[in-house]
C-alpha cells in the first residue's frame, strides 16, 4: 500500500442501487463524494464499493431519471449501504444532474461506448409500432447495417458475425426475427444496454468488432405487476413479482406477433410469425449471495402452403452466482447453455433439413475495488462449442433423399483476462488489460487433406479460383487435436481530463475472434452456418486504434462527443467467385483467408435534459476488404484490389428528438440520412442456352440511391391514469412519414413479355402508420 | 439455388413494392460468347451439330450480336478435325460430320478477328427418364400445374443433369440443373411448374448429362440470370467463367461452355 495511507485508516463504504419502487437493481449509477471529487459507479449487478480514509462524508446518488440522495455516512468502519432510488415522476422538470468533472463519461478511461435504457429503445418510433433495440442503436454514430430488412447490424465498418451480443453474459448467435424486420429483443424486460464499439476491455473476447451486453430485468421484488401491449404486428404481457419480499423476484415475459399479419395478399394457408420468451428468477441469499437463473426463447416460423416449413431461433439458460468475498471483491460465477437452431422442411422435394450450433460456457469474474484510484478486474472463460452444419433427411418413406449428415464439428475456446483501472493523478485515468486466448479444433469423424494443403487451387488458365480435390480423408477421435491456437490480446483506453468538462480519450484494443458466420450475401440470413477456426480457417485478428473528445455544459444538458477510429483485421474469410455455401461439406474449397480495413469519425451531438432531448449522429467511414493472392501468380478475390463491403455507408446521419408536450404527450421524431449500399451493375449481357446473362465488373463499385426517412410517434398517457392501477397508455406512430421508397435492391432482369432487360428497383416500406397500447398493472 | 429461393419467399411475404426504373450501367468491351452444346439425341446418329457464336452487348441493348466469319472446329479423339460452317452470317456455325463417342475427350478450337479460342470436354452419357407425370399443386399458389419427371440416379457419387423444360405457347424454355448429392443411387424427379401451363399442353424434356464442371458452370449461371443487385440476400455476383479460354490474349477471355452430352427427349401432354 502506499505510504500517503500512513496513519490513517482506509475503510470501504459498499453496497448495492435498486430502485425503490421494484428493487430492481440500477446499473452505472454515480455514487459519489463531492467534497473528494471521488466516487464509483454501480456494475452490471447495481454493486459499488468505495474505500476512503476515516472520516465523515456525504454520499451523493445521481442517476438519469431518479431523484438524487445525499446520505451522510460516518466512516469508522467498513460500512455496508444499500441505496434505494425513487424515480422522479415530475418528467416536466429539468432533472439537473450537477456540474461535476466525475461525469462518468467524461472521465472515465472508457470511450466508445454507448448506453440505452430500454425506456429510451421504447421511444424511438419504429416500423409497425415495434419498438427495436437492434435498430435503436443502429440511430448511434458508428452503427449501421446492410439495409432495411436486412439482419444484424454492423460496428464501425465490421461485419455482423463479429459483433459479440450477449443477453445476461449468454452468447446470442442470431439477432434477428423475420429476417432483420425485429430484433430478438423483447425491450419491456430489458433493463439497460451497452454498445462497445472500440477500447474493448479485457473481461470481452471472442468477437472483433463490438460489445452488445445486454441486461435483463431481474423482476420486482416488492410487488406483482402486470404489463402488456397490445400492438398492430404483435403482442407482449410481462410479470414479475416476489418470490420473497426484497429477496427474491420472477420474471416471465411472452411476445409474439400475429400469424398472418405478413401475408396479406397471399392466401391464408401462409403463416409468418415469431415468438420469444424471457424468464428471469433472482434471490439474495443472506448479505453476500445472489443467485440469478435467467432463460430466453425464441423462434420464427415460416409456413407456405404446407409445403415449406421453416423453423429457427436461439435458446439460452444462464445460471449465475453473485458473490461477495469482501466488501472489495464482487464475483460472479455464471453457466451458461446457449443454442441456435435451424430446420427446414421442403414438402415438395421430401426434403428436412436440421442445422444448429450449442455451446456450455463457464465464466468466472471477479471484480476487486482494492483502492478508490485502482480497481482490478480479472476472470475466466471456458466454452465448448459443437457444431452441427446440417443433417438431411427424407421427410416422407418415397422420398429419394438419402440420409446425409455434415461433418459435425467441436472446439474449445478459453480464455483468461486481467484488467486494471487506475487514476494516476486527477487528471489522467487508465484502463489496461491483457487477454490470452486459446483455441482448441477437436477431432472430427472426417477431414479432408490435399496436396500441399491446398484447398483452394488456382487456375492459371482460366485465371480463376477453383475446388481442390481431396486426395484423402482422415478420420478422428473427439479427444484428438485438429488445430490450436492462442493470441495475446493486450488493450489499453486513456483519458486525460482537459477541464472539469471535457477530456481526450485514447485507446488500442487488438481482439481475436475463432469463430466465423459462413455468409456470402451482404446481411447475414438464418441459414447461414458458423463455423469454427481450425486447419483451413485461420482466427480473425483486429487492431483497432481510436482517439476522441468528449465535452459537456456545466450543466449537463449538452454533451458533444467526437471520435475517430482505424482498424484492420487480418484473416477475414473472403469467397471465391460462384462460392456455394448451402450444404456445402467441404468449405475449405470455397474460402480464402484475406484482409479488412475500416476507418471513420463519429460525431455524437446529445441534449440529455429537459423536455426536448435526443441526439444527432453524424459518421463518416470507409469499410473495405482485400484478398491478395497467396503467391505471385495468382490474381486474388476481385483481381486482388480493395473493394467496398456491403456494409460500407459513407455518411450516415441520424437525429433523435423528444418533446414531452405536457404531462398527457409526449412526443418522438428520427430522422435518418445515409449513403447507399454498395452494389453491383452489370456491364455487358450475353446470352447462353436460352438464358439471358448479365456479367459484372469489380466487386461492389455502384451503390443504391441514397436512403433516408423521418419517423414520428406520439404517445398519449391519458389523465384518467392519475391515481388508478391500472396505467394505461397509446403509442400513435407513422414510419417513413413522407413514403420515401427507398431502394432495398436494384434487380437486373430479362422481362419475358418485351424480350428487352429491365432494372427493377425494391422497395420495402412506404409509409407506415401504427398504433399500440401498452398497460402496466 | 435453395437459399435463393427460401430468401425470395422471406422477402415477398412481406409488403414490398416494385418498379422499372431508369439507370446507367458501364459498358465493357465486347467478348466472344460461346454456346458449344454437342447433343446427340437417343435415336440419331449425331452427325449434325450446331454451335453458336456472339458477343457480349451493353446491358439494355435489345440486340445479341452474332460473332461472324469465324473458323470453328471439334478435333477427335484421334487427331482428325471436323469443320463448323456458319449459316448466312447469323452466328450458327453447323456440321454433319460430328462422330460422338461416350467418355471420349474432344477439343473445340475457334478462331475469331485472329485470335484462337479453346476449350476441352468429355462426351457424357444420359440417364434416361423412367417416366413423366402431372400434378396439380405447385407453385406459390400451390395450384399450378407441376411437371416431373422421373429418372434412376446410377449407384456412385458424381452424376449431374441439365433438363430443359420446353413450353410451345408462348415458347418458353426453362432450365434445371441437379446433382446426386442428396439424392444417389435413388429414383427421383426435375420438377418444373409454371403459372401459363394449362390442360392439354404439350411440352418437351430434354435431359443431358452433365461434367461437373459443366454442372458448376451451369448452376452459377442460374443463380446469376436470377441474382438481385445489392439487397440484404444478395451474393457478389461473379463472372462465370465456363471451359473455354483465348489462347492469344487469355485477358480477353470469352463467356459460354463446351459441352458434350447423350441426350434424351420426352414430349409430354397435359391431360
Amino acid at each position: 500500500m502506499s505510504f500517503c495511507s500512513l496513519g490513517q485508516t482506509k475503510h470501504t463504504i459498499s453496497g448495492t442501487v435498486t430502485d425503490g419502487s421494484s428493487n430492481e437493481t440500477l446499473i452505472g449509477v454515480n455514487v459519489y463524494i463531492p467534497e473528494l471529487q471521488k466516487g464509483a459507479i454501480t456494475n452490471s449487478y447495481g454493486f459499488y464499493s468505495i474505500t476512503l480514509e476515516e472520516g465523515n462524508y456525504v454520499l451523493l446518488i445521481q442517476f438519469l431519471g431518479y431523484k438524487s440522495q445525499s446520505i451522510p455516512v460516518e466512516l469508522n468502519k467498513n460500512v455496508s449501504i444499500s441505496i434505494q432510488l425513487q424515480e422522479d415522476t415530475e418528467e416536466l422538470e429539468a432533472v439537473v444532474i450537477s456540474a461535476d468533472k466525475e461525469s462518468n463519461s467524461i472521465r472515465s478511461p472508457q470511450m466508445s461506448v454507448n448506453t440505452l435504457t430500454s425506456g429510451t429503445v421504447k421511444q424511438i418510433p419504429a416500423v409497425l409500432g415495434e419498438p427495436d433495440l437492434v435498430k435503436a442503436i443502429t440511430f448511434l454514430p458508428g452503427v449501421t447495417n446492410a439495409g432495411e430488412g436486412s439482419s444484424g447490424f454492423n460496428v464501425r465498418g465490421g461485419s455482423a458475425d463479429q459483433n459479440l451480443i450477449l443477453l445476461d453474459e449468454a452468447i446470442l448467435y442470431n439477432s434477428s426475427h423475420l429476417f432483420g424486420l425485429f430484433s430478438v429483443f423483447n425491450p419491456d424486460a430489458i433493463k439497460d444496454l451497452k454498445l462497445f464499439k472500440g477500447g474493448i476491455p479485457a473481461r470481452y473476447g471472442g468477437r472483433l468488432s463490438s460489445v452488445l451486453d445486454i441486461y435483463q430485468k431481474d423482476g420486482n421484488s416488492k410487488s406483482h405487476q402486470l404489463n402488456g401491449g397490445v400492438g398492430l404486428v404483435s403482442s407482449k404481457l410481462l410479470v414479475e413479482g416476489p418470490l420473497k419480499q426484497n429477496l427474491g423476484s420472477y420474471l416471465l415475459a411472452g411476445r409474439g406477433t400475429y400469424a398472418h399479419l405478413f401475408l396479406p395478399l397471399v392466401d391464408n394457408k401462409n403463416i409468418a410469425y415469431f415468438y420469444d420468451l424471457n424468464t428471469k428468477l433472482s434471490y439474495q441469499f443472506g448479505e453476500k449471495d445472489n443467485l440469478l437463473a435467467s432463460g430466453y426463447f425464441g423462434r420464427d416460423v415460416f409456413s407456405l402452403d404446407d409445403s415449406f416449413r421453416n423453423v429457427y431461433g436461439n435458446a439460452v439458460f444462464n445460471m449465475r452466482w453473485n458473490h461477495l468475498f469482501s466488501d472489495k471483491l464482487f464475483s460472479n460465477l455464471s453457466m451458461i447453455y446457449s443454442d441456435y437452431y435451424y430446420g427446414l422442411r421442403l414438402d415438395f422435394i421430401e426434403f428436412n433439413w436440421k442445422s444448429g450450433i450449442q455451446n456450455f460456457n463457464l465464466k468466472y469474474d471477479f471484480k476487486h475495488y482494492l483502492t478508490n484510484d485502482l480497481t482490478l478486474q480479472y476472470g475466466l472463460n471456458s466454452i465448448y462449442h459443437s457444431f452441427n452444419p446440417g443433417i438431411i433427411e427424407p421427410s416422407t418413406p418415397e422420398s429419394s433423399i438419402n440420409y446425409d449428415e455434415l461433418t459435425k464439428k467441436y472446439a474449445i475456446e478459453n480464455a483468461v483476462y486481467f484488467e486494471a483501472t487506475k487514476n494516476l493523478s486527477t487528471n489522467l485515468a487508465l484502463n489496461i488489460g491483457l487477454r490470452w486466448s486459446h483455441f482448441t479444433r477437436l477431432g472430427q469423424t472426417e477431414l479432408n487433406y490435399y496436396a500441399n494443403d491446398q484447398a483452394v487451387l488456382f487456375n492459371d488458365t482460366f485465371q480463376i479460383y477453383q475446388k481442390a480435390t481431396p486426395i484423402g480423408v482422415r478420420s478422428y477421435k473427439k479427444s484428438d487435436v485438429l488445430a490450436s491456437f492462442n493470441n495475446l490480446e493486450p488493450r489499453f483506453s486513456a483519458s486525460y481530463l482537459i477541464n472539469d468538462l471535457s477530456s481526450v480519450k485514447l485507446s488500442y484494443n487488438r481482439m481475436s475472434q475463432y469463430l466465423h458466420l459462413l455468409s456470402n450475401t451482404s446481411s447475414p440470413t438464418p441459414l447461414d452456418v458458423w463455423t469454427p477456426s481450425g486447419p483451413f480457417i485461420k482466427p480473425q485478428l483486429l487492431d483497432q486504434y481510436a482517439i476522441g473528445y468528449a465535452t459537456q455544459t456545466s450543466n449537463g444538458n449538452y454533451s458533444i462527443e467526437i471520435e475517430s477510429y482505424f482498424k484492420s483485421v487480418k484473416n477475414r474469410i473472403d469467397y471465391i467467385d460462384g462460392a456455394n455455401l448451402v450444404a456445402n461439406n467441404a468449405i475449405e474449397q470455397v474460402i480464402l483467408n484475406g484482409r479488412a480495413r475500416a476507418y471513420g469519425v463519429e460525431l455524437l451531438l446529445k441534449k440529455n435534459l429537459g423536455r426536448l432531448n435526443g441526439w444527432l449522429a453524424y459518421t463518416y467511414s470507409i469499410s473495405e476488404q482485400q484478398t491478395p493472392g497467396r503467391n505471385a501468380s495468382e490474381t486474388g478475390i476481385n483481381g486482388g484490389k480493395w473493394y467496398r463491403t456491403a456494409y460500407d455507408k459513407t455518411h450516415d446521419f441520424s437525429a433523435i428528438a423528444q418533446f414531452k408536450y405536457n404531462k398527457k404527450w409526449t412526443f418522438n421524431a428520427n430522422f435518418v440520412i445515409q449513403t447507399g449500399q454498395p452494389v453491383n451493375y452489370p456491364n455487358a449481357q450475353y446470352e447462353y442456352n436460352g438464358l439471358s446473362i448479365a456479367n459484372y465488373g469489380e466487386r461492389n463499385s455502384f451503390r443504391l440511391p441514397s436512403y433516408h426517412r423521418l419517423d414520428l410517434s406520439a404517445s398519449l398517457n391519458p389523465r384518467k391514469n392519475l391515481g388508478r392501477k391500472w396505467q394505461g397508455e397509446w403509442i400513435f406512430g407513422i414510419y417513413n412519414v413522407y413514403g420515401r421508397k427507398n431502394a432495398v435492391s436494384i434487380a437486373f432482369r430479362d422481362n419475358i413479355e418485351t424480350g428487352n432487360n429491365e432494372a427493377v428497383k425494391t422497395s420495402l416500406f412506404g409509409m407506415v402508420p401504427s398504433i399500440s397500447y401498452n398497460f402496466k398493472f | 439455388m435453395l437459399k435463393h429461393f427460401l430468401l425470395l419467399c422471406g422477402l415477398t411475404l412481406i409488403f414490398s413494392c416494385e418498379e422499372v426504373i431508369d439507370l446507367e450501367v458501364p459498358n465493357s468491351e465486347p467478348r466472344l460468347v460461346i454456346e458449344a452444346s454437342i447433343n446427340w439425341f437417343e435415336g440419331t446418329l449425331g452427325n449434325e451439330q450446331e454451335i453458336k457464336l456472339s458477343l457480349t452487348a451493353p446491358y439494355f441493348n435489345s440486340d445479341i450480336p452474332p460473332a461472324n466469319g469465324a473458323q470453328v472446329s471439334i478435333i477427335n479423339p484421334d487427331g482428325s478435325v471436323i469443320e463448323f460452317f456458319e449459316v448466312n452470317q447469323t452466328g450458327r456455325y453447323v456440321t454433319g460430320q460430328f462422330n460422338p463417342q461416350l467418355g471420349a475427350t474432344y477439343i473445340l478450337q475457334i478462331t475469331y478477328l485472329g485470335e484462337v479460342y479453346e476449350a476441352t470436354e468429355v462426351m457424357q452419357s444420359v440417364t434416361p427418364i423412367d417416366y413423366v407425370l402431372h400434378e396439380q399443386s405447385g407453385g406459390f399458389s400451390g395450384d399450378e400445374f407441376e411437371v416431373k419427371a422421373f429418372y434412376t440416379d446410377p449407384v456412385g457419387l458424381g452424376n449431374a443433369y441439365l433438363f430443359e423444360f420446353v413450353q410451345y405457347n408462348p415458347y418458353n424454355l426453362t432450365l434445371r440443373v441437379f446433382e446426386d448429392q442428396f439424392i444417389d443411387g435413388n429414383q427421383t424427379f426435375a420438377y418444373f411448374s409454371d403459372e401459363d401451363l394449362a390442360l392439354g399442353d404439350q411440352i418437351t424434356i430434354n435431359n443431358y448429362g452433365l461434367s461437373e464442371q459443366a454442372y458448376d458452370y451451369l448452376f452459377l449461371l442460374s443463380l446469376q440470370s436470377s441474382n438481385p443487385g445489392g439487397g440484404p440476400f444478395t451474393t457478389q455476383p461473379a463472372t462465370v467463367r465456363g471451359n473455354c479460354y483465348n489462347t492469344t490474349n487469355p485477358e480477353k477471355y470469352p463467356f459460354g461452355y463446351f459441352r458434350l452430352s447423350q441426350a434424351h427427349s420426352v414430349a409430354y401432354t397435359i391431360d
